[in-house]
């Protein structure tokens, strides 16, 4: 049992260790949000961030329907994975460029991407936030020049900001194999994410 | 000059990536794409084609190649994630099998000592390719280079992934399975000498796997022949 209890100086060492931890997390930018460069469009940066216990969900929907709110509102109980958002983000970009989204602006296309399927109605009701919703993952997208609007975010969204890095805690497994409808067959040959990331990058010739 | 344009970040960016291959019909580069190790297949405008054909025949190989990969996941047979496909160039992004060595190379370079790694390499061959042909999908180009090893040699059991499906195309047909074996055996007794045996492993496997195999070994055995036939009349 002795190896259990802790003498002050182990204890002591622990926290000196929490605070070595804590500044090198600073130093390396680990934060709640993930801000994230694309390598196909180096000029843009995308930052995802995760709330919980959100109470206005209503009013920040509407806010980005009026276009009040220039980011993606995502459902993130569908999300598996930071990853997920960032292929999706890459592509609105990418059909953007080329003249060929399928909705009318950036974050609705991001929206519509991380949908399998190709109804555009169908993927805001499964990935876009609905009223009841208590949890939301915003996705921005912002070019050099252009200011981070993260702040504004931060203001409009009354809810318990955490770590994008805990995206996981709040997926819906269940949920996300009938959406995707993963086989049990297909999870033998990968992971989870790779079936949902290969659905979403396919649908195009369906 | 209009694709040059439009898909300036696409070629933008495989201008950094590192090129693995250069082959008549497409490039394979390899660099990291949203953070991940990643493989870009380019399959690039033939010259000597007429614009609008060649446009049309890479086109239809671009979502050949998807959708084959889509039709193999879902039925849990090994091929790498599409992560993103741009089909106005003509680029697949695939998952980059890190480690990962062609049958070919792994074939070449064994000893005679690990002859058994090789069989049981020539048995999962013949097991993968029983489930896609049991799943009405043809390869169209079955070769010891299309297929990868993720890990290395004595290490294990390894596993087996099948790619390159610009080829590959959906038939019940006997038959077309049947040409399917011909053209990996044809290839692969080229490409690795003094090899019936274990190619004759790998078919045991494959008819031991597929429920349908038997009129397929059947064609092949008819497709053999009349190959036969021919060269003996050329
Ligand atoms: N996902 C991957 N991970 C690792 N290596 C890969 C991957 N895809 C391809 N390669 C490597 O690149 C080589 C060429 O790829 P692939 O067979 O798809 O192109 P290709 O033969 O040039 O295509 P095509 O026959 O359509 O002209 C493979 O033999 C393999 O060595
Ligand atoms: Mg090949």
């Amino acid at each position: 049992m002795q190896y259990i209890a802790k003498t002050p100086q182990q204890s002591e060492l622990q926290t000196a260790k929490f605070i070595w931890i804590a500044s090198c997390c600073v130093y390396t930018g680990f934060e709640m949000h993930l801000s994230q460069r694309l390598e196909l469009f180096p000029e843009y940066t995308v930052t995802q961030l995760l709330f919980k216990d959100v109470k206005n969900a209503t009013d920040l929907r509407k806010n980005a329907i009026a276009g009040e709110i220039s980011g993606a509102l995502i459902n993130p109980s569908v999300l598996v994975d930071p990853f997920q958002v960032l292929v999706a983000t890459n592509k609105a970009l990418h059909l953007q460029k080329i003249g060929k989204m399928k909705t009318r602006s950036l974050y609705s296309e991001i929206i519509f991407n991380l949908s399998p399927t190709n109804n555009i109605s169908e993927a805001f009701k499964n990935f876009g936030i609905s009223d009841s919703d208590s949890a939301v993952q915003v996705v921005l997208v912002h070019a050099d020049a252009e200011q981070n609007n993260m702040d504004d975010i931060l203001s409009k969204v009354d809810g318990q900001q955490i770590s994008v890095h805990h995206i996981s805690s709040l997926s819906n497994i269940a949920k996300i194999k009938k959406l995707y409808k993963v086989s049990p067959q297909e999870e033998l040959c990968g992971s989870l994410l790779d079936a949902v990331i290969c659905r979403m990058a396919t649908k195009d010739v369906l | 000059m209009a694709v040059e344009k439009t898909n300036n970040h696409v070629l933008h960016f495989l201008r950094s990536a590192e090129l693995l291959k250069q082959g008549a019909e497409a490039r394979v580069y390899r660099g990291e794409f949203l953070g991940k190790p990643t493989v870009v297949k380019e399959r690039f405008p033939k010259l000597y084609r007429h614009p609008t054909l060649d446009e049309k025949l890479t086109h239809r190989r671009t979502v050949q190649e998807v959708r084959s990969i889509l039709r193999c996941r879902k039925a849990g047979i090994s091929v790498p994630v599409v992560y993103f496909v741009d089909y106005t160039s003509h680029c697949i992004f695939l998952e980059d099998i890190v480690g990962s060595v062609t049958v070919r190379d792994y074939i070449n370079s064994a000893h005679t000592s690990e002859a058994k790694n090789l069989e049981v390499v020539a048995r999962k061959i013949g097991e993968i390719l029983a489930k896609m042909h049991d799943e009405d999908l043809v390869h169209g180009d079955l070769t010891t280079s299309n297929m990868l090893m993720k890990r290395g040699p004595g290490c294990g059991e390894a596993d087996l992934l099948l790619i390159d499906f610009g080829l590959s195309y959906i038939s019940a047909l006997p038959e077309d399975k049947g040409v399917d074996l011909y053209v990996l055996e044809k290839a692969f007794l080229s490409t690795h000498p003094n090899t019936e045996a274990l190619f004759e492993t790998l078919l045991k496997s494959y008819s031991a796997s597929s429920k349908k195999s038997q009129t397929v070994i059947k064609k092949l055995d008819e497709v053999r022949l009349r190959g036969r036939k021919r060269s003996m009349v050329g």
